[in-house]
């Protein structure tokens, strides 16, 4: 299987189609962290990050013939899908946390790692306050956060993964950081959508 | 660059994403003379740090391995139930060809030999043997059924001529056996090996000169409807 990690997803894909266990075995390694995190950054919930990273790839063996190589890499495709099933558990399941409400007790949701010996109080609660701030953005918002900012994805990829046009996506970043701003420094809470830019500075 | 433009570069600025280094030089060139902007500049690093830290902390989170170890269970699952062959997509598209090829070949051959025994196939004729257009006289009901088939050493005498022939073989252009009552009779020369084609062995001294003699019925239409062979 050593090979195989030299392999693209495509190829991969392709392989595995054909039946090899071990293609399968090296895209889901390879590609299981990104999605669960995905899931976890943008519900907060890890049973739910777990679920939706099974029902991601259970629907890649069941049918992996949706993939079109000319929408977009396979990650994005895969990040596709588990938005797609996270939206629709979410909405089936109102017991996961509930997103803009910081009353809900989803703080520990994400659990940190544990790999981070590290890491202070004050560093936990600062990473604390900057989960607990992207999980209050409204969705659209906090997708292309979660996708740019927290995956380092690039705009192109996002929009793929989010069905929307490049200018959209850097749309709602923009707004989403604002609105992240505001909520990390106690700022006024403003209206999502309302730049935050004030019209003199433009006469700089 | 005026401040708009740099509130709409400042995220691929804190980022790195800004691929134009010239424009990247004159957003930092602004933020270092407009002080608003350097505070946006400050803040969106901060945002972009924290972020950044949040995403190292949850950078060792992965699904538990049962996931791994439920999914490969339904992968070998899928894999059984419905075995494809395991030499990539290329040779899964050539085995697609050559089953499809060998289909066909079957199908040509299975064709081949039902024509050629369908002579054995068919029950042999008991129609009445007419009297042809040109009076000449085909072979008798009763001599047909003692024709044995196929052989035309082993054939019968034909009452009027004297002959040894073969029953007559359909053509397959009339099943009727009206056909007969209505029949003409062609004398007609054949290649040696004409029998063959009808399923018909042959013993090497049968055609010395490389013909056959045959009988050819050919119906009130003009169309041959049978064909009998003569030692």
């Amino acid at each position: 299987m050593a090979g195989l990690t030299e392999i693209r997803d495509e190829q991969l894909l392709r392989m595995m189609q054909a039946g090899d266990e071990d293609a399968f075995t090296t895209l889901y390694r390879r590609r299981q962290g990104g999605i669960y995190r995905f899931v976890l950054e943008i519900s907060g919930s890890a049973p739910l990050a777990e679920d939706v990273t099974q029902e991601v790839f259970m629907a890649l063996i069941r049918d992996n013939r949706g993939y079109d190589p000319s929408r977009g890499p396979l990650v994005a495709y895969l990040l596709g899908m588990a938005r797609h099933h996270a939206l629709r558990f979410v909405k089936r399941d109102r017991t996961y946390v509930s997103i803009g409400d910081e009353s809900s007790g989803s703080g520990d949701l994400v659990p940190l790692s544990p790999e981070d010996p590290h890491s202070t109080m004050s560093r936990r609660e600062t990473i604390h306050s900057v989960q607990q701030a992207v999980l209050s953005l409204p969705e659209h918002y906090r997708e292309a956060v979660v996708l740019c900012d927290l995956n380092d994805m690039s705009y192109e990829d996002a929009a793929s993964v989010l069905g929307c046009s490049v200018g959209t996506v850097r749309s709602r970043l923009h707004r989403g950081r604002a609105l992240l701003i505001q909520k990390l420094t106690g700022g006024a809470k403003v209206e999502a959508g309302n730049e935050a830019i004030d019209p003199s500075r433009c006469l700089a | 660059m005026n401040c708009k433009e740099f509130e709409s570069v400042i995220h691929e600025l804190v980022s790195r994403r800004v691929a134009d280094k010239t424009k990247h030089l004159e957003a930092l060139k602004h933020a270092g003379h407009c002080l608003w902007c350097a505070l946006r500049l400050d803040e969106e690093t901060k945002l972009t740090e924290s972020l950044q830290g949040l995403a190292g902390a949850l950078q060792g989170q992965r699904a538990p391995g049962r996931v791994e170890e439920a999914l490969l269970q339904a992968f070998r699952e899928r894999t059984l139930r419905a075995p494809a062959p395991r030499f990539g997509l290329a040779g899964k598209r050539l085995w697609g060809g050559l089953r499809w090829g060998l289909v066909f070949a079957a199908t040509v051959a299975i064709a081949c030999i039902v024509i050629l025994q369908w002579p054995h196939l068919r029950p042999r004729s008991s129609a009445p043997v007419a009297q042809g257009a040109n009076n000449q006289p085909l072979a008798s009901s009763e001599a047909s059924q003692a024709k044995p088939h196929g052989r035309p050493e082993s054939g019968a005498l034909d009452d009027s001529a004297g002959e040894l022939t073969t029953d007559f073989i359909p053509l397959g252009t009339c099943d009727d056996s009206q056909c007969m009552d209505e029949a003409t009779l062609v004398r007609v020369t054949l290649p040696a090996d004409a029998p063959l084609a009808f399923g018909l062995a042959l013993d090497n001294d049968y055609a010395p000169e490389g013909f056959v003699q045959a009988d050819v019925a050919l119906g009130s239409d003009g169309v041959p409807f049978a064909i009998r062979f003569v030692d």
